[in-house]
């Protein structure tokens, strides 16, 4: 059990820099997440955590060791993989003790460890199967108890939810948080889907394109994004971005005239997620036609197009693409090109910079 | 921990046991390859008899490449070579493709016909000489017989004496040898393309000739452009066969550079002169390698 | 996909009427070896002989060293597999992990071993064994096997490594293992498979050489291959063909067994490079 530190840990690929400067400390005990869209240089840092790449530069310690050149084997990790990585030719129980075999430890210590993990994952029953007898959800079970069973000062995770179906996924999520809480151990987990970040980290670090884009626990992370991507990213559906302009403390949106005492003048992009527009006359309203209507029972995704307010192409998410969401809960039914008034509390937008995309308080 | 410098495990020196890996292969193949093949092409600059690797070097000379190129041999067997290259080339590309596209088609006993169909490919290129050797027999063989009976030869043909005769005794046991390997390729490129492209073409109205012009050829083409090569590169090579069934006779008929080669070397004793056939061979071999499959599949190797 | 019943006859009788033409040399050779030399010696072929000699099989391994040509052969056989593999494994490893500077080069080299003529390496190799007194050794052969084996085998494997995934090594070393460690305990256990077929493979390219043999063994009697000893058996003018071939048959049936029970994988390796 150990907090990592590390220092400026950077990765260059010849004249390609992968990761830029990257400085993190890890308490003890805590659950760090990193998250990102692909490329963006979280599995880079985690192999590199690993001792399965070597930094171009920086340091890493663990505990009170410095780890930066020691082989895998050497740094106390365990590691759960994407795609699990057991040993096809060994059995659940030599899967799960492979660690502790490398290590000599004693045969008899070995099967009380390895029942003793098999246990706490409820695999105790496969022991003498082999991985591909197994099904998706029992082999990730497999690799937690490969992992836990060395109890090493941390746990490092690549995306061990990615290879498993919805259902299955979510349960696994609870299953490893519970396992963290019971256990404790420092864990570094790497994901791509941020509804994983959000629930199970006590601290997220958002990465893209190999730099650091925030670090904080998530409900900073979703109530005071740093920059544009970070708000975006968070939440689903993710939040709406519209081009307004700032003059003299006042910006004009959907013909509503709304204070901000802190923008400076000129464009400012205005964020407000889906979730805090209401349908009815409150604080804020404004009316508008429906493009599209989504009924998921519980509620209902509303379309609408964003007009005068629509951001340059330059800002805009292709994925997104130019319209706004407001996202209503138990609602009765809402027709589609008919007009409709939604409403907001200005204190829920969320200000950034139309140039350097940082927000703005 | 113990800070071995030589760990190979730590992430600094990891990459290191890439080269270690590589080097008893590379040793290996330096040794036995690469430092003969310079040997060879030191003797064929060198007017040398029998090869005698202590005695001195012999001056640096022309002579082997200029006997070469005005030789009416070499230049017979060069035109031998491309004869067999080409005849037993196109032959095991129809039959090969052939029997894929028969044997690609889903009935009974299909994995049966499949491996009936490839076993040639499994004879030992000698024991095919025996066989067709036996075959072509002039007084007893079943060819002979055979072109009799269908009334398509009014006599015997005495298939080793004859230098025609000969050449195609030798092609069709090439030929036999040969077109299951085609055969095994094309089937492999077959079963890649997914059903998927078919049900599409067959919505779209397309017919059976359409869908195998359209989807299978084009597909085919990267698998059937490797084959081509390695079935014109064994025949450049092939030794065994020819030598066995004609011995480059009658006449040189049959003698393509590879036999040439190693007549010059071990029959005369001439092995400065054979070095240099042999090198202008594996030049001629690169070239029509190259030509046939152009720079970008070098990726492939 | 339904056929019609004229389809399917046409399907069928094609499929049987080739296989039984392509198929029907082998079934000569056999033949052949069983009948009397009378009714060689005669027209018409008879297609399957009134009385079936199959004492002749026993007759040609007692009247010729056929199992001292066959053990010569499985010798060197199996000796440059064993060489060619223990290189070949290392190497065809190394190119599937490694980004290593110079693989290109040695990529295209491999390319252009498999161009090369054995005619043309014999020489030198002639002359360098006979500096070294091996000419009339085995072991001549398994070095001179190894230059045909190593290229294919280096490939093929290379091929095969690639698909299996990084993780299961990366896996062992967090585990605690050498990076060798790692290739010894784990990927090769998981690559037995594509081993077996490779080492087959090289298998087969060793029992099938001539050149080789006759060039360095010609000489050396007891050290006669397979492929040599049987082309001795060729006579000048008249040739005993139920003698020929039934040692024949004997050299064959290594091979064909081999092709039989694992054509999947012998062609699965010869497929799996080429695609890429």
């Amino acid at each position: 059990m150990a907090g990592i530190s590390i220092q400026n840990v950077h990765k260059n690929y010849g004249a390609l820099n992968v990761l830029k400067e990257f400085s993190l400390e890890i308490a003890d005990g805590e659950f760090i997440v990193l998250v990102g869209p692909s490329g963006c240089g979280k599995s880079t840092m985690l192999k590199i955590l690993a001792g399965l790449e070597p930094a171009s530069g920086g340091r890493i310690r663990i505990g009170d060791r410095e780890v930066t050149d020691l082989a895998p084997g050497d740094r106390d990790i365990a590691m759960v993989f994407q795609n699990y990585a057991l040993y096809p030719h060994l059995t659940v129980a030599q899967n799960i003790g492979f660690g502790l075999k490398m290590r000599s430890t004693p045969k008899t210590e070995i099967e009380q460890r390895v029942l003793a993990a098999a246990k706490m994952l409820g695999v105790e029953h496969l022991l003498d199967r082999r991985p591909k007898q197994l099904s998706g959800g029992q082999r990730q079970r497999v690799a937690l108890g490969r992992a836990i069973v060395r109890e090493p000062s941390a746990f490092l995770m690549d995306e061990p939810l990615s290879n498993l179906d919805a259902k299955l996924r979510v349960h696994t999520r609870a299953e490893i948080s519970a396992l963290h809480k019971r256990i404790g151990v420092t864990t570094v987990y790497v994901t791509h889907d941020q509804i994983e970040a959000m629930t199970m980290a006590n601290r997220v670090v958002i990465m893209r394109d190999g730099v650091i884009q925030q670090i904080a626990d998530p409900d900073t992370l979703f109530n005071k994004p740093a920059n544009l991507f970070v708000a975006g990213f968070i939440g689903s559906p993710g939040m709406n971005f519209m081009r307004a302009n700032a003059e003299a403390g006042m910006i004009s949106l959907f013909g509503q005239r709304v204070p901000v005492p802190a923008a400076p003048p000129g464009d400012v992009i205005v964020g407000i997620r889906p979730e805090h527009l209401a349908l009815g006359a409150g604080k804020a309203s404004f009316t508008v036609k429906p493009t599209l209507v989504e009924g998921l029972g519980s509620e209902k995704y509303v379309y609408f197009d964003p007009g005068e307010h629509a951001l340059a192409d330059s800002l805009r998410d292709e994925q997104r693409g130019k319209g706004l969401i407001a996202r209503l809960a138990h609602v009765g039914p809402v027709a589609e090109g008919e007009d409709l008034t939604f409403s907001f509390d200005p204190a829920e937008l969320h200000l950034f910079d139309a140039m350097t995309e940082k927000a703005i308080n | 921990m113990s800070g071995r410098f030589f760990d190979l495990a730590r992430p600094s020196r990891q990459h290191w046991l890439g080269y270690l890996l590589l080097l008893p292969a590379v040793a290996l193949v330096a040794l036995i390859i690469v430092y003969p093949l310079f040997v060879s092409l030191d003797l064929s600059f060198q007017k040398v008899g029998m090869a005698t690797l202590s005695a001195p070097r012999k001056p640096f000379t022309l002579a082997n490449y200029e006997k070469l190129f005005t030789s009416p041999d070499f230049w017979n067997a060069c035109w031998v070579t491309i004869k067999l290259v080409v005849v037993v080339a196109v032959a095991c590309f129809a039959v090969g493709l052939g029997t894929a596209l028969l044997v690609n088609n889903r009935f009974k006993g299909r994995t049966l016909a499949r491996l009936a169909v490839a076993l040639p490919w499994a004879v030992p290129e000698i024991i095919a000489v025996v066989i067709f050797a036996w075959i072509f027999d002039s007084s007893f063989g079943l060819m002979n017989w055979l072109l009799v009976r269908l009334g398509l030869v009014d006599q015997m043909i005495n298939w080793f004496s004859s230098p025609t005769a000969a050449f195609w005794a030798v092609a069709v046991t090439m030929i036999w040898k040969g077109y299951p390997f085609v055969s095994i390729m094309t089937l492999a490129g077959l079963q890649s393309i997914p059903e998927d492209f078919y049900n599409a073409a067959k919505v779209d109205g397309a017919s059976a000739f359409q869908r195998f012009r359209y989807i299978t050829i084009p597909v085919l083409m990267p698998v059937l452009g490797v084959t081509m090569v390695l079935v014109v590169l064994w025949v450049f090579r092939d030794f065994s066969i020819i030598k066995t069934l004609t011995d480059g006779g009658p006449l040189k008929s049959t003698q393509t550079l590879s036999i040439m080669t190693y007549e010059q070397a071990f029959g005369f004793f001439q092995m400065g002169y054979a070095a240099a056939i042999g090198i202008v061979t594996l030049i001629l071999c690169v070239i029509a390698s190259l030509a046939l499959i152009g720079r970008k599949s070098q990726a492939m190797y | 996909m339904k056929r019609t019943p004229l389809q399917s006859l046409l399907l069928y009788g094609g499929v049987i009427l080739v296989c039984a033409l392509l198929l029907f040399p082998i079934y000569w050779l056999f033949v052949t070896a069983i009948s009397t030399l009378s009714e060689i010696r005669s027209l018409p072929p008879s297609f399957w002989p009134a009385d079936p000699q199959w004492e002749t099989f026993a007759k040609v391994a007692e009247e010729r060293p056929m199992l001292l040509w066959l053990w010569n052969s499985t010798l060197v056989a199996v000796g440059s597999v064993a060489l060619s593999m223990s290189v070949s494994v290392l190497a065809g490893y190394s190119l599937s992990r490694f980004s290593v500077k110079g693989a290109r080069p040695l990529g295209l080299f491999i390319l252009t071993a498999k161009m090369l003529p054995a005619t043309l390496l014999v020489i030198p190799l002639f002359g360098i064994f006979r500096s070294v007194g091996l000419i009339g050794s085995l072991w001549s052969l398994v070095l001179a096997h190894s230059t045909l084996i190593i290229p294919f085998t280096t490939w093929m494997l290379k091929g095969y490594f690639d698909t299996i995934p990084r993780e299961l090594e990366q896996a062992a070393m967090v585990d605690g293992c050498s990076p060798l460690g790692a290739l010894f305990r784990v990927v090769l256990p998981v690559a037995t498979p594509g081993l077996a077929a490779t080492s087959l493979y090289a298998f087969v390219l060793s029992w099938a050489d001539y050149a080789y043999a006759r060039t360095f063994l010609i000489n050396a009697q007891n050290s006669w291959t397979a492929n040599l000893g049987i082309t001795t058996m060729k006579g000048e003018y008249v040739t005993d063909w139920n003698e020929i071939s039934a040692a024949a048959v004997f050299v064959a049936l290594p091979i064909l067994a081999i092709y039989l029970f694992l054509e999947r994988y012998l062609v699965g390796g010869l497929t799996a490079g080429a695609e890429k």
